[in-house]
């Protein structure tokens, strides 16, 4: 944290005096009128984290030593690879405005997916404002929309951003982006503040923003306790670390709290406020937005969304909006080496210590061995959870084709719920399949309607509605089947328009679906982890095109190979692998040992990560096939 | 077993797809011979040198192998130096098979005699085609003519002992030469033969022709039915095939190569050679220069020397001998302490099913259908190394 003081100086001696560094923390200062709580609701790229940081470093909070390890609030390398948040941050940052008047600024990060709406929604609870940032080069997009959508709902004062006005582009684009803005929130024109994250350009105009527009927060701080849990995460030496928003009342350290929808009671540890570290201050009160520790195991106890509050002194209106969150994209993910089932087991283990969003039960599949059926909020929740356990965990793994959860009728009238299409009961015992719906958002160029239609159609899409945001611009809405959403809908979207359009969606509901199960047979023999539940009338197309797949992916083995899709006992499709001819190095003297062992030994490492069913060997992709086809 | 291999590398001209370490000039032969001798010295288990690790061994050598190069290029006065050195500094066995190979196109009665005088006792030709265009593609020095008159002095020299080589799979070859060659061979009556689907070497001449383009190599479709065309018309010749590119008449495998396939020890002389002694492998400096100056000084001419795991001693021993003679499972057993037929389940029995693999009751050997598949079926058989930590991996 310490800096060379003369370095700070002379990179922003410009703002200096608004340099708030030695401004002592204390809790009597506190007044509620001087708080602000604020986020910023933006697109992936449309700057966000640099912004956050910007903000940092102008009020002090981090330096410009810091500043070089670019985008502070997302800490995790998948964060900052892909360029998005994935766990929640807050961070308080002390503002001396130039009135005279020292603020504290809570900013509270919100996750930038649509697989993570709940979240966002709940930490948009803990707000009074949001900045609301826009690429003046690029426009509002469905995720901005759908989030802001839901901070105006939740009454919060929006502050319109333009950012990156500094680009040579911007200049043929801000007046379209900022009526595009205009039109979207109501405001004027001199209420969007034009700034560049990057350049520097507009961070105090932003700040003074936050204290004059956002309004400071509202509560009792002598009434029983509520405050909202919009994050907790898991600490290997602490336990649970509960980020929450204090709305009415006080936490102090030995108050015993509950948690109102779990039920759950324990003693405050420690009670702080988030700086760049965690600051332990003992107590914190309503208005304010800080952290407690209780000693607390699980994760599942802290709910997201869920009220904090005394449990000898209850509130009895706990905070409204709290849900469980429910995975809705399952996929089966295996050991690569069938010995390493307990490993998986504990990484998966540690990975729902800080993340409870995950769920995962022991599953067999002929094909692949013991492995898990986890659940996920969504395809990019999938992904994450699939990288860290692999990085974070060194899990070399297998991963299934990702399928949504069907809700079965039975003949007998009875509801069963599959997440893993191999377990789909045999058809004469199925009255009817539901499936879950989407509501889709699109916003593209209006040039890219007709693809955008043709792709929904094609998924089996139908239209709700579109609105022109301006005249080239255009808003789309579909209901969907999620399960076809899940198989790379996603990026046929960008590559067919050019990675104009954005999406977000949300669920909607179950609906009867013309579902049947599609097996893969590899020699006669059917591999229960290729299995896929499919649209009647797309069957055929589909099998077909899977078969030609998995015979691109499955390599020549020593004995043909013959790829069959069939519908119960229908053979639909079928392809089939020739026999390797010749595979031998004619020569192996004294001189050629060593070098033939190693390379053995490196195609062994490769036939490692295959699997093998009968008498034919699949390689890891092969398990991905339906992922990509065209 | 215990073999001897002494590499000398020179040639009158280099095969385009050769990758073995020779040069082309021979003018450096006399000093060469002078320095392989010291290193026989230094090797020997009776000399102090200290730092071979076949000191004191005192097995007989099973055979003596002159690899190249050419040593036919040796006069069979250097020839008989080497000999007389061998004899005087480890231990041979009388009935130890000395094998020297030979150029068809360098060779004489007057030499082939003299070598045979001074001891060698089996000849090796490279003969690789009778086809002209085939020699002329492989920069063979030779013609058809001079490997039938080289088997004819062989024989007159009193060699009952000849191997001869053969090439397919070479660029321009049909199905139609290669069943030429191979009836012109048999007319010869070699005594054994080792028959090589052309490969191309990394860092070869024919290498760079075929990364040019300039080369079309055989498909793998024509590869296959060339090399079944070569199984069966040898194994129906009376010759039987002991390893992927190896066929002997009756009790004349090479007990040289047998050595290397069956794991057992050799030492290894000259620039590039590798020896292997109980569970070290070691390498000589490939260069001429680099070797001759450390010999020179006394030292041991090695490039390194790796010391294998058993992991990795389980995994050549099953390799080579798969591709060889097969395993013997008693044997495995003794010295992995796994029991192989178990290992390689369920694949060995598709494999037997299918007609690779045939267990006769003491030996997993692969079949004329199973060398053709042989390196994926190695593949398969050593991913057990892995899988069984307990007796494998304590008993080193």
């Amino acid at each position: 944290m310490d800096v060379i003081p003369s370095f700070r100086h002379s990179v922003i001696p410009s703002f200096r005096h608004f340099v708030t560094s030695s401004f002592p923390y204390s809790v009597t200062c506190g007044l509620m009128q001087h708080y602000r709580n604020f986020c910023i609701i933006a697109h992936i790229d449309h700057g966000k984290s640099t912004l956050a940081d910007r903000l940092l470093e102008r009020t002090g909070r981090v330096t410009a030593r810091e500043m070089t390890m670019n985008q502070i609030l997302d800490d995790n390398p998948l964060e900052q690879e892909r360029g998005i948040t994935i766990k929640l941050h807050a961070i308080q940052m002390d503002y001396l405005s130039p009135s005279g008047e020292k603020y504290k600024l809570n900013l509270i990060d919100t996750p930038g997916h649509v697989d993570f709406s709940y979240e966002v929604s709940r930490s948009l609870s803990a707000c009074e404002g949001a900045l609301l940032v826009v690429d003046a080069t690029q426009g509002v997009e469905a995720q901005t929309i759908s989030n802001l959508f839901m901070a105006l709902e939740q009454g919060l004062e929006i502050i319109p951003v333009i950012n990156k006005i500094d680009l040579p582009s911007a200049v043929t684009t801000i007046d379209n982006v900022k009526k595009q803005v205009m039109d979207l929130i109501g405001c004027k024109e001199e209420e969007m503040i034009l700034a560049s994250a990057k350049a520097g350009i507009g961070i105090d105009e932003i700040l003074e923003a936050v204290v004059a527009r956002i309004p400071p927060p509202k509560g009792d701080p002598k009434a029983p306790l509520r405050a909202l849990i919009y994050d907790s995460i898991f600490d290997a030496y602490r336990g649970v670390v509960v980020n929450v928003r204090v709305f009415d009342g006080t936490l102090k350290e030995k108050d015993k709290i509950l948690f109102m929808n779990t039920n759950q009671t324990y003693e405050l540890d420690e009670v702080g406020v988030l700086y760049m570290q965690r600051q332990r201050t003992g107590i914190l009160e309503a208005g304010n937005v800080g952290y407690f520790t209780a000693a607390i195991r699980r994760l599942q106890d802290s709910k997201v969304g869920d009220t904090v509050t005394l449990a000898n002194n209850p509130t009895d209106r706990p905070i409204e909006g709290f849900r469980e969150v429910k995975p809705m994209v399952f996929s089966g993910i295996y050991p690569a080496e069938s010995d390493d089932f307990e490993d998986l087991r504990e990484a998966l283990g540690k990975l729902t210590l800080n993340d409870s969003a995950i769920s995962f039960e022991p599953e067999s599949s002929t094909a692949l061995g013991f492995g898990f059926r986890c659940g996920f909020l969504g395809l990019l929740h999938m992904e994450i959870v699939q990288e860290r356990l692999e990085r974070e965990f060194n899990q070399v793994i297998i991963t299934t084709v990702p399928n949504v959860r069907y809700k079965v009728i039975t003949t007998k009238n009875e509801v069963m719920w599959v997440d893993n299409p191999a377990q789909l009961p045999n058809p004469t015992m199925i009255n009817e399949i539901q499936e879950p719906y989407i509501r889709a958002q699109i916003i593209a160029p209006s040039e890219y309607v007709g693809t955008i239609m043709k792709l929904c159609m094609e998924r089996r899409g139908t239209m709700l509605g579109q609105t022109y945001l301006s005249a080239d611009r255009v808003d789309m809405t579909f209901n969907m089947p999620l399960g076809e959403v899940v198989f790379d809908f996603y990026d046929k979207l960008k590559s067919s328009t050019r990675g104009y359009a954005s999406l977000d969606y949300e669920y909607s509901d179950y609906e009867r679906g013309e579902l049947v199960l599609m097996d893969i047979l590899l020699n006669g023999e059917p591999v229960d982890a290729l299995s896929s539940i499919v649209h009647r009338q797309k069957a055929h197309e589909w099998g077909k095109k899977l078969c030609v797949k998995l015979k691109e992916l499955i390599p020549r083995q020593m004995f043909e190979v013959a790829i069959q899709a069939s519908i119960g006992s229908k053979v639909v499709a079928r392809e089939s692998i020739s026999a390797i001819r010749k595979n031998v190095i004619a020569k192996c003297y004294g001189g050629d040992i060593s070098r033939k062992r190693k390379l053995l030994e490196k195609q062994k490492e490769g036939k490692k990560r295959m699997k093998q069913v009968g008498r034919v060997e699949i390689p890891q992709e092969a398990f991905h096939a339906v992922l990509s086809l065209d | 077993m215990f073999g001897l291999y002494l590499h000398i590398p020179f040639c009158e001209k280099k095969c385009s797809y050769c990758d073995f370490y020779s040069l082309e000039s021979t003018e450096h032969i006399d000093a060469f011979v002078n320095t392989l001798l010291t290193e026989i010295d230094l090797r020997s288990p009776v000399m102090p040198s200290g730092a071979c690790p076949a000191e004191g061994r005192v097995e007989a050598h099973t055979s003596v192998f002159f690899g190249g190069g050419t040593p036919s290029l040796l006069s069979p006065e250097a020839m008989s130096r080497i000999i007389t050195r061998l004899h005087e500094r480890y231990t041979i066995a009388p009935d130890a098979e000395w094998t020297m190979e030979c150029n068809p196109g360098t060779v004489t009665p007057e030499r082939l005699a003299a070598y045979r005088t001074a001891g060698i006792n089996r000849l090796s030709f490279g003969v690789q085609s009778f086809t002209a265009s085939e020699l002329t593609f492989l920069d063979r020095i030779h013609d058809a003519d001079e490997a039938v008159a080289a088997m004819t002095m062989a024989r007159e020299a009193g060699f009952d002992n000849v191997n001869m080589d053969l090439m397919f799979a070479v660029p321009g070859q049909t199905m139609e030469t290669l069943s030429y060659n191979l009836s012109r061979m048999l007319q010869l009556a070699p005594d054994h033969i080792s028959a090589y689907s052309l490969i191309y070497e990394h860092g070869t001449p024919l290498f760079a022709r075929l990364k040019k383009g300039l080369i079309t190599p055989t498909s793998e479709d024509i590869d296959a039915a060339m090399y079944a065309l070569v199984i069966t018309t040898l194994t129906d010749a009376g010759y039987e095939q002991y390893e992927v590119s190896n066929f002997a008449r009756p009790g004349k495998q090479c007990k040289h190569n047998l050595t290397y396939w069956h794991g057992e020890n050799y030492i290894a002389l000259g620039p590039s050679a590798h020896g292997f002694i109980d569970t070290t492998r070691y390498w000589n400096h490939r260069s001429l220069t680099a070797w001759t100056t450390k010999v020179n000084a006394g030292e041991l001419p090695e490039a390194n020397r790796e010391t294998l795991t058993n992991e990795e001693l389980c995994t050549e021993y099953l390799f080579l001998t798969l591709r060889a003679d097969g395993t013997p499972i008693a044997e495995f057993e003794q010295r992995f302490g796994v029991d192989l037929r178990s290992a390689l389940q369920p694949d060995l029995g598709h494999w037997i099913d299918a007609g690779f693999v045939i267990d006769n009751g003491t030996t997993l050997r692969l079949t004329g259908e199973g060398y053709r598949v042989c390196d994926e079926i190695t593949v398969k058989s050593i991913q057990f190394v892995d899988r069984v930590p307990s007796s494998l991996r304590s008993s080193g």
